[in-house]
Formats: C-alpha cells, structure tokens, sequence
C-alpha cells in the first residue's frame, strides 16, 4: 500500500461524493416536495417491469439499431462495475485487486468483450447523431449528448490503457490469454506502455469516472439512475386509467391538477428528471407528426427546465409565488393538441407518463381557470345535462334498436347474462349506429341473453375527464354505477373503447366493478365456439387499431380474429399496439383541429398505402374520423365497423349453406 | 349601509336592483353611458373614484358583457375581488355567493372574502321588483379627474357583420351548404337564396376547413348553435357533429344527392337531387312569386 495515493485518491472521493450528493439531496428533496401519487402496489408488476424494460432494455430494442447500440453500453456498463473498485484498488496498490473477481480469467474476458462492446456502442451511437440524424433529435440537447459519449468513450479507452500497460509491464493479476483486446494492446504498443502510462491510466480512468458521477445529476444523463426508479414506479395495470381528482378531500389538500411545479405528484417530477431526450415519444406522436405545437419530448424538458427553476423556491418557502405551468412553461396549444392515445407513454424507454402531465394541466385549466377551446363547452355542457356530448334527447337512446326486439332492461328486472352498453355515437350517430345493430343481431344469432338500458344508459363521462371536467366526469361516474350496481349488472360487453377503458379500467375508483368485454373479443369467442358460423368474403381488410382498445387495454388479436374471419387481411405499418390514433381521442373529438394538417386524413392516406378496400375499425369515433378523412381525401375505402363486417360473413355463410342444401 | 349600482337602460340592471337592496338601503346609481361613447377603462375609473367618495359596501351591475367588462377592469384598479355572474349573493365578510361557471354548467358556492365585494348578475336571474330607486350620482366632478389613459379603450366604430348583417345565431332563416356545394365560388347560389328569403348563411365543419368561409359561419358542435325557423341544408351530410348546431331548428330541408344521407333522419323535408340545379331553380321561383 502506497500511502500518497491513497491520500490523494481519498481526497478526490470525498470531493466527488460531496458534489454528487449535493446535487442529489436537492432532487431528492424536489421529488418530495410532490403530491401524493399511489405507487407502491403490485410489487411482483413492477420487479416485472423492471426486468423486462430496465434489464431487458424492451422499449429500446422496439428499434434496432438504437436499440442495440444502448444495449451494448448499458450491458457493458452493468459489467463493468466492479472495475471501478478494482482500478481504485489498482491506484492504491497497483499489485492488488478485487478478491477474487479481480483474479478471474472469465471476468477479464468478460470485462475486454464488454469494453469493446461499449466502443462499438458510442461509434454507433455517434454515426446515428452525426450522419444518420433521425428527426426525433429535433430540439433535444445535442452537444450535451456529445460530451456525454466522448466521457464514456474516455472511460472506456483509459481503461484499455491500464489494462494493456499492465499486461506489458507483467502486472496482471490473470493470464493475459484472458483479456485479447487488451492483450493485442499489450504487444502493439509494448514499449510504450512504462509504468508511467500505467499510473496516467489508471488515474486518468478514475477522475474521469468520479467527474462524471458528478456532472451526471446536472445533465440529461441523469437517466441511468432514474430511469429504473422511474420505471419501477410506473403503470403496472389499468394504462389506460387517470388517477382521480378526490374532492372529498379537505379543501385545502383537493388537488385540481397541475397549476404550478408544486402542484405536480412525486412521479411527475420524477418523470421529468428522468428524461434523457431521446425523442422517441415525439416520433410516435401523432399531433407532433401531423404539425402541430406539441411534442411530448418538449413538453417534458420544459416542465423539467420549470422544476430546476420553480422547485428550489418552493423548497425555500412553501408558499412562494411560482410561475403557472400554462403558459410560461408549455403554451395553451400544447396542452390541447394532446389525443391521449399513449403513443408517447408506450414507446418511452424510462416510463415517462406524459398523459398524466397533459390531464393535469387540463385540469387545472378547466376546474380553475375556465380556459379551454370554446368550442368544446357545448360538449362539457350536453353531457351535463343531457347525458350524452351532442344533447340529443335521452329518450331517443334506444331508437337504434327499433324493429331489432332488443329487451330494455327496466328497473327491478333481472339482469341479463350480459349487459350491452351501447354508448353514445352507437346510439346517435347514424353512421356509428351501423356497429350497434349489427353487434345486436350478433348477439341474437348466437342466441346471448342480452339487454341494453336505453334511457337509463349516460355518457360515461369519458371525453369530459380528458378535456380535465373531471367534476362533470364524476357525475356521470356514479349516476352509471349506481345504475349498473341497482340492477346487479356483471358482465359487460361495449362497442366503443372509450366506455371499455371507462367502465373497465376506471369505474372501479367509484364503486363499479365489472368484467367490462370489448364486442371483438365477445364476438371472437362466438365464432371460436362455432355459435357463429362465418364465412370470409373477398375484401381486404386493413385493421385500425384504437388506441384504447389496443394500446391501453392490449385487446389486439381479437380483433384480428374477427378480420381473418371477414375477409383478406394486410396490416398498416403502424399497427397493434403501435398504432397511430384517428385524432379524436382525449375530447379531440369534439375540438376545432386548427393546427396542423388533420391527424384522420394522415391515416387514412397509410391504410390507403396498404391496398385494402376496408379500413375495419372497432370504435364508434375512429368510425367517424376514418369516414370523414376518407371522404376528404377522396381514397377508395369503406370505413367498416368489425361487427358489420362479421354480419356479412355470417350472412355469406348462411346464403353458401342455404344453397348447398338446394343442390344435394 | 351604502350600495353602488352600475345602471344601463335594460331589465338585467332593473333585476340587479333586486339583489342590490340586500346589500344595502341606501342606493347610489351610475349610468353606463355616464362616458360617451363606451369605454370600459374610464367607467371602471369613473366608478373607483365614485367608490372612494361614497365608500360603499358593495359594488353590482348586470352581468352583461358591458357590465362583467367594466367591474374586472374596477377590481383590477381597487385590488378587489370581484365574483361575476352571480345568481345567489348574501352580504358580509366573507359572504357567501352561487355563481355560474363554465356557460351555465356549474353553480359554484363559493366565500367571498372582501370588505367592499364586487358582483354582477346574469340576466334573468331575479324578478324585478318594486322598491327603492337608487339615486343618480352626480359624476361631473369625477369626470374632470379621468385621465387621458382611462380614454384609450373606446368604441372607436361600429362596423355590421359581413354577410348582409342577418346574424346566423338570429335569423329565422338559413341556408348552409357543405361538402356537396364545392367550392368557395360555388356558395354564390346559397348567398342568393339566403338573401332571397332575409336569411344568413351557414356552413358545415368541411367547408371551413376548405377556407371556403369563415369560422364564424360554421354551424355544429364546434361551431354556432342556431334555432332558426327553416334551417336550409344543401349538400351536407348530417354528420353528428354538424347536426348538433341545428337540433333546434323548427324545419330541416334537406337538398342532397344521396338518399341515404343521416340527414334525411333528420330533416322534415327533403330534395334528393343535385343542389347546383336545386338551389337556383328555387330561388328562381321565389322571385318569380314577387
């Protein structure tokens, strides 16, 4: 043991740690300063999650080649741990190491591929930025990033060094055979490797280490520590369910969403810390895609950028005056391009929430400040009073079913086997209505026990809560549990996805507990059991996915089923749970789309791209936007609800059976 | 207990009156038109330097947009709170008040911390009833303090709404055309009948995405809701989202190639045909009937 080393390397680790901590205890503070948020249930979920997204790096590999570049550097870094203490171990003694992993010729190898593997990574990684350029970098800190990949590649490249200088010098600890890269090094360059490279190394790898521990919580990277604390703590079911506003909370402790950074829960602002910029949310996002003011990217480093800003004020007096979020750190627009349809939430690598951060800020905007698109008040208003978003009359709700004998269930009646909840476009809207008499005629082929509750039945409140009325939402919320629990309704079957996600995912906040079945996966069942009898036709059929059905709720091969059953499938190249909204969801709907080119058009242009004559949907509002892009963009397709098209191939069959039995 | 009125001449300042005497016997009024022509800023420095003179303990006025424009722009000047729309107000401090939110949806019952509370009143909202008149303040004096500042928000012109200044929320007649008509040139034969028949034109979401009119013109659940007596549809589908502006509409005529259209759910009368034929054989008739 050399004791000037040792001083000199203890110096610099208590300067290094007391840097890093300073930082640190300051974030850790901002995250507590955050409200409340309920996340530390379903553990087995969330060790899960951690495996499969943080270790197995998922979301990443969702794209190759990026994918595998940062595999290659965090696998190499989750090896090359230990060698931190064997080099400071090395600085202090340079005859010793890390008992006995420090003495195995498997980890020197392991160590040398890892290295290298890193090197490769961070040359990847730097012909994606300098020559590749995807656009999901629009607006991400680049040079940040630069200086970033050249310290892991200075980390890496010291540490080839020493290793290579003390296989000249005779110093290793194993048989060189173990460690080729470095042993190759070794022999190229041995007479330049004197013990004082070796010492310059050595050192050189460690400052370099502890200096980037240091600038870690000041960058963008800080993600490599909070990206598993953030993934951990993330959705673990229910994706597509908002947590609700509790207004029986003592006044002073109602949260109506997100006026200013210390309104925000501890998961939103370990959100915003987390992210690394990487973009993949912008290149998912449908109002990003289409030109719109939103990235999702943006709106996260901005909200970031207020928290660093607003958060320590807070900290020093609880009751400063802190900026509004709306308009000082994301504009109006922003927050009201937003579908909600979770592009953004699946395809980000460290569990960033971005919908949970845009309901907020609608919230806040809507239950306080009374600011929203104006022309969206009718909606708030007509599902208020009227129970559903276009004020027709309630009593017309089950005018649908007229001349079907479809059984109303009255008050007091026993309750069906299963209870169709129809939902409003399938109830008012004419074209949407086709799905709801073609899912009844289904139902009374396969011969289901089934009942609607027409005027009893009200909007689920659905669009209101993502507009951020989340008071008109809990209305409607317990009116349709006390309605559903009064008649002991179970089972559920919906056409529309915005009351599968709703009912299912989250009426259970208000006392409403249901096995909520989408009608594809109902009517997937019937033809699987043979009670329905189909028969494909000749059309080709490309399937939209919804993003409530597929990417919130994972209902995505039923639907598939009902295709294959149907007619000629071909996929979009955006599809499953990649798919790319119709641009009505989170109240769109029922909003002017002034910016941008229209999101329904952007579709129907891909499904046109695919050669099909049908687009099928399974939602009653894809329905409607689908059918009008198709009618402004002149493409040559039939917006098709599945039930229709399963219809016509039972029918097709019926007529097939019908005339084998004429000719014997 | 002294009360400040902002009066215009209208039954929603005589309904204000109701709830002013609540607050106090003895009532002072200044009128609207005290500065001619309009101009919010100075009636709001008209009435902060009245409130300092008489020292009431609550300011009111109807809840009209002249009215709800002059008392935000009082509060901002005196730092007061101000509660708009209110259609429950009981006095004190903090008193407690109902008002309207989010166009009617919502009553809110809120507490009104304010020495001096300042509320308006949606019409419609209390009967009016008999009982004392407040007493006209002499504003003379004030006036000469107002400040050219106070001045630059004013009613410079009045300038009548294009389209031939039938309003679409007020006409008993209109004629919209949609996807059907085809081009901005092609809305001249709807122009002409809604100008045959004193009626405004409408049009569906599609044409104004097209840039063929206005915002303004589009009738729907994004755009204007109307209740006309005969509400003219040529070449619109009937989409949900249109048919929500014009549920209200006594008579629907439906001009439209496709029989199968929703809008022939809805429509009391139909033309199935082709409305570059339909619309100017129509008004061709009714100029021939006059």
């Amino acid at each position: 043991m050399n004791t000037v080393p040792a001083i000199a390397l203890g110096v610099v680790l208590v300067i290094a740690i007391a840097l890093f901590s300073r930082r640190a205890v300051l974030l850790y503070r901002l995250v507590r300063l955050g409200k409340p948020s309920k996340r530390f249930d379903d553990i087995p979920g969330r060790v899960r999650a951690e495996a499969v997204v943080v270790i197995g790096q998922s979301k990443l590999l969702q794209r190759l080649l990026p994918g595998l570049m940062h595999a290659a550097i965090f696998w190499g870094f989750m090896v090359l741990l230990p060698t931190i203490a064997i080099a400071m171990i090395g600085i202090v003694d340079e005859h010793a190491t890390l008992p006995w992993l420090g003495e195995h010729g498997g980890y020197a190898l392991m160590v040398d591929v890892f290295a290298f593997l890193v090197l490769v990574g961070v040359v990847t990684a730097f012909a994606i930025r300098k020559i590749q350029r995807p656009p999901r970098f629009v607006g991400s800190h680049l040079g940040e990033a630069d200086v970033i990949l050249l310290w892991i590649a200075g980390i890496v490249i010291t540490l080839f060094l020493w290793h290579a200088s003390r296989i000249a010098l005779g110093l290793n600890e194993y048989a060189a055979a173990w460690a080729p890269i470095s042993n190759l090094l070794a022999h190229a360059w041995g007479g330049l490797l004197g013990p004082g490279v070796e010492r310059v190394a050595v050192w050189a790898h460690v400052l370099l280490i502890l200096s980037f521990l240091v600038y870690l919580p000041y960058s963008k990277h800080l993600h490599i520590f909070l990206a598993a604390v953030n993934v951990f703590f993330g959705r673990t079911k229910s994706r597509g369910r908002l947590e609700p506003v509790d207004f029986e909370a003592p006044a002073e402790e109602v949260r109506f969403g997100s006026a200013t950074v210390a309104d925000m829960t501890w998961k939103q602002t370990v959100d915003v810390l987390s992210c690394t910029e990487c973009g993949r949310c912008q290149d998912v996002c449908p109002a990003y895609n289409t030109g719109k003011e939103l990235s999702p990217k943006l709106l996260i480093m901005n909200l970031r950028d207020r928290v660093l800003a607003d958060g320590p004020k807070a900290l020093a007096s609880p009751g400063a005056k802190l900026q509004p979020l709306v308009p000082n750190a994301v504009t109006d627009n922003v927050v009201w391009d937003c579908v909600t349809c979770g592009a953004c939430v699946r395809e980000c690598p460290v569990g960033i929430e971005h919908i949970d951060h845009i309901v907020d800020l609608r919230r806040n905007l809507v239950m306080v400040e009374s600011r929203f698109p104006e022309e969206a008040g009718s909606m708030l208003r007509d599902i208020d009073r009227a129970s559903n978003p276009w004020g027709k009359a309630q009593g017309d709700r089950a005018q649908w079913a007229q001349g079907l004998d479809v059984r109303v269930l009255q008050p007091g009646e026993a309750p069906p086997d299963v209870l169709f909840w129809v939902g409003c476009a399938p109830s008012f809207d004419e074209r949407a209505k086709k799905s709801a008499i073609s899912t009844a005629k289904l139902l009374k082929e396969a011969g289901v026990d089934f009942a609607i509750l027409g005027p009893r039945e009200a909007c689920t409140g659905d669009p209101a809560r993502r507009m951020g009325d989340e008071y008109t939402f809990q209305k409607q919320a317990r009116q349709n549990v006390a309605t559903l629990n009064a008649a002991k309704v179970t089972k559920i079957i919906t056409t529309c996805p915005h009351c599968f996600n709703t009912i299912g995912s989250e009426y259970a906040d208000f006392g409403g507990r249901y096995e909520v079945i989408h009608h594809t996966e109902f009517l997937a069942g019937l033809v699987r059991d043979g009670r329905l009898k189909t028969l494909a036709g000749d059309r080709k059929i490309t399937y939209h996915d919804s993003c409530y059905l597929a990417r919130h709720n994972d209902v995505i091969d039923e639907p598939r089923e009902l295709v294959a059953a149907s007619g000629q499938a071909v996929e979009m190249p955006r599809n499953r749970e990649r798919t790319f909204c119709c641009g009505a969801g989170g109240a769109r709907m029922f909003m002017e789309e002034s910016r941008g080119r229209p999101i329904n058009e952007e579709r129907v242009r891909e499904a046109a791209g695919t050669g099909a004559d049908t687009i099928a949907v399974a939602c009653p509002f894809c329905t409607v936007m689908l059918d009008d892009g198709v009618r402004e963009t002149g493409a040559k397709l039939q917006v098709v609800d599945l039930a229709t098209l399963l219809s016509e191939a039972v029918d097709r069959k019926r007529a097939k059976d019908a005339a084998g039995g004429q000719t014997p | 207990m002294t009360v400040l009125v902002l009066m215009e001449v209208s039954d929603a300042s005589m309904e204000t009156l109701t709830l002013a005497r609540k607050f106090g016997t003895e009532m002072h009024a200044v009128r609207m038109d005290a500065v001619q022509p309009f101009a919010p800023d100075a009636i709001a420095a008209l009435l902060a330097l009245v409130v300092d003179h008489l020292n009431p303990s609550a300011v009111l006025a109807a809840g009209t947009d002249r009215g709800n424009d002059v008392m935000a722009r009082l509060a901002a000047r005196t730092g007061l709170p101000f509660a708009a729309n209110c259609v429950i107000a009981e006095p004190g401090d903090p008193g407690s008040l109902t008002r309207l939110r989010w166009g009617d949806s919502l009553w809110e019952m809120a507490r009104l911390h304010s020495p001096r509370p300042i509320i308006t009143v949606p019409p419609h909202t209390f009967a009016i009833e008999d009982g004392p008149l407040p007493s006209e303040v002499d504003v003379t004096p004030f006036l000469a303090q107002l400040e050219g500042k106070d001045m630059l928000v004013r009613v410079s012109e009045h300038v009548a709404a294009a389209g031939g200044g039938v309003l679409l929320t007020e006409a008993k007649v209109v004629v919209s055309g949609g996807r059907g008509v085809g081009s901005k040139e092609g809305f001249g034969i709807i122009e002409e009948l809604a100008g045959l028949l004193g009626g405004a034109v409408g049009c569906s979401r599609v044409v104004t995405s097209a840039g063929w009119r206005p915002h303004t013109d589009q009738v729907g659940q994004t755009g204007t809701k109307i209740a006309p007596d005969l509400y003219i549809a040529c070449g619109i589908s009937g989409a949900t989202q249109h048919m929500a502006g014009c549920r209200n509409a006594k008579r629907i005529l439906a001009i439209n190639s496709d029989a199968e259209a929703p809008i022939m759910v809805n429509a009391d009368y139909a033309v199935i045909g082709d409305l570059k034929e339909i619309v100017p054989a129509i008004s061709a008739e009714i100029r021939k009937s006059r």
